[in-house]
């Protein structure tokens, strides 16, 4: 209970940014992160695992939304708001798991450190990326390295994924 | 894998495309912590191996008491955080200690989790099946293993407070604590004889000799053991949740057959029913636990079949044994079985564990002309038993144990007296 309404403030306090700093159509914004936090809401309270991360998908949607509006300038929030979607979607997914076990106090508190370390490690590179983002000159060249890098990415994670699975 | 993969790995991959798609970095930042605790996740995953001993503080106990089960768990590769669930039969109440529980497991690691059982209900029981799950830091993984580890465990049913055991008509020839009919060495004075060559000084009656100017002699009873078999009636019984007439019955079989062969008397068990189930009748603290061991395989076993007293082999009933029955009265099988018994010269006594407490109340008419119907036919039962010279002791939530066995101490002096 106290993990699924800290998730839903977390989600919260992202949506409440994009629509409280965009400048242009912030009630599109605020619609669809509204809808994403209803959707997280139903998901946390229904126990709908499988729903809960097209909510978070709809909450960083509102912020994607803010993001596309919004004129040329880096958002230097995006750690931060990367860091509350994190946390957001541990404690979420924490709050599903259908566990009636009672957890010792040291796995408990190493659980929440851990959660707590995850934010502030997203804060940092997100941090740095910003940083070599906003350094580097545009070009085909880099934009075609970073969409190497994204389906790389992707990629690598799908086949550890099925590498794990089998 | 859990679903949380997948859902990292979507979302990551949902906010890169958006990045590209809007050349948005702040997209990329949004989707770095996905992407990472999903690659780190897979990178970091291996299979946990762990182990678990189980041990008991004692392999018996009595309904009522409390057990202490050590669960330890041996970790060759840990885990970060571990669900431990034992299994436990319903009759074993948790009294203290949690389960399940969520504990973390190093590599190597061994942890021992203890629990405080109480044991509500008599049975054999097996404990020590241990459910384990284990997830990664990230919680991307998920394994579930069964240790079965089970030890058994040995409820016995709580004793009955008895004050004065029944007396059984005719003893047996060895040494014991009954007065016997015939005359040998005891305490309990029984008649005067003259003198005779051979008689002991010591056992003459000074007093009786003066009086009558010759020795004469003090003779006494024998204290002799008896043979006392216990058939359980497990044809039928009534049941009204937990609660069951079986339960009574095995509490008075068990303290009926500790008490017995504490006054040296040799102890039989009979379960007369769907299964049949006996013991010879024996002395020593050993038969008394095959005899509690017997119980806790006792069982009602639905059956049709007609089973008479012929079925119980012939040694398992010894000739003047004290035979007491304890039965719910509730089959006519049961009944006509004991009748039989009577008849072949058996010294029975029946001790009636009461299911009226078990029904419901009767509701409306039909109801209560069924109760009625039900309570004239146990009476009509006992009547019967009555006039065979079988005396019927009702052992119910109204009375105790002891005053059942009183009245049919009562019973027998007035039956004794009358006869006289």
């Amino acid at each position: 209970m106290t993990t699924a309404a800290a998730a839903l403030i977390a989600a919260a306090a992202v949506v409440a940014y994009s629509d409280v700093s965009s400048e242009r159509l912030p009630a599109v914004v605020g619609s669809v992160g509204a809808a994403g936090g209803a959707l997280m809401a139903f998901a946390l309270a229904t126990r709908w695992r499988s729903v809960f991360p097209f909510g978070l998908a709809l909450v960083g949607a509102s912020y994607a939304v803010f993001l596309g509006v919004r004129n040329g300038a880096v958002d230097e929030w995006a750690p931060a708001v990367a860091a509350a979607l994190f946390v957001a979607a541990e404690l979420g997914f924490w709050s599903l798991e259908r566990s009636p076990s009672r957890s010792e106090g040291a796995v408990l508190l190493r659980r929440i450190a851990g959660i707590a370390a995850g934010a502030i490690v997203t804060a940092l590179v997100g941090s740095l990326v910003l940083v070599v983002a906003t350094g580097a000159s545009g070009g085909v060249g880099l934009e075609a390295a970073g969409v190497a890098a994204a389906v790389l990415a992707v990629a690598a994670i799908a086949r550890l994924a099925s590498r794990a699975s089998v | 894998m859990t679903p949380k993969l997948g859902a990292y790995a979507g979302l990551a991959a949902l906010a890169l495309l958006a990045a590209l798609a809007t050349r948005r970095p702040e997209l990329v930042v949004v989707a770095a912590p996905f992407a990472l605790a999903a690659a780190i996740g897979l990178l970091l995953a291996r299979r946990p191996s762990l182990d678990a001993e189980v041990e008991l503080s004692a392999e018996r106990k009595l309904e009522g008491n409390e057990v202490d089960v050590r669960v330890a768990l041996v970790a060759a590769v840990g885990a970060e955080r571990v669900e431990v669930l034992l299994q436990l039969p319903r009759q074993l109440f948790m009294q203290d200690g949690k389960n399940p529980v969520q504990v973390r497991l190093a590599d190597g690691e061994r942890r021992e989790l203890t629990y405080r059982l109480r044991c509500e209900r008599w049975g054999a029981y097996r404990v020590g099946r241990v459910y384990v799950r284990t997830h990664d830091w990230f919680g991307l993984f998920r394994r579930e293993l069964v240790l079965d580890r089970r030890v058994p465990l040995k409820v016995y049913p709580s004793e009955e407070s008895v004050r004065n055991l029944l007396r059984p008509l005719e003893t047996q020839v060895f040494a014991g604590n009954h007065v016997a009919r015939q005359k040998g060495e005891g305490i309990e004075f029984a008649d005067l004889r003259p003198f005779v060559p051979g008689d002991r000084i010591r056992h003459v009656n000074w007093r009786a000799s003066a009086r009558r100017g010759e020795l004469w002699i003090n003779e006494h009873h024998a204290e002799r053991n008896a043979d006392v078999v216990i058939l359980l009636d497990s044809f039928a019984e009534a049941r009204r949740g937990e609660r069951s007439t079986l339960d009574p019955a095995l509490r008075a079989a068990g303290t009926l057959a500790a008490r017995y062969l504490r006054e040296k008397d040799r102890v039989g068990f009979v379960t007369f029913g769907g299964i049949l189930n006996w013991l010879l009748p024996t002395t020593g603290a050993v038969q008394l636990y095959r005899i509690v061991d017997a119980m806790l395989d006792t069982q009602i076993v639905l059956s049709y079949a007609w089973r008479d007293i012929s079925t119980v082999p012939r040694r398992t009933l010894p000739p003047q044994a004290l035979v007491l029955a304890l039965t719910p009265l509730i089959d006519d099988r049961s009944e006509a079985a004991l009748l039989d018994l009577r008849g072949r010269g058996f010294d029975l006594v029946v001790i009636e564990i009461s299911p009226l407490s078990l029904l419901p109340e009767p509701s409306g008419e039909a109801g209560e002309l069924a109760d009625r119907l039900l309570r004239l036919h146990r009476e009509a039962v006992r009547g019967r038993f009555e006039r065979a010279g079988i005396p019927v002791a009702v052992w119910g939530d109204e009375t105790s144990l002891a005053a059942a066995l009183e009245e049919v101490s009562a019973y027998r002096r007035r039956a004794r007296a009358a006869s006289a």
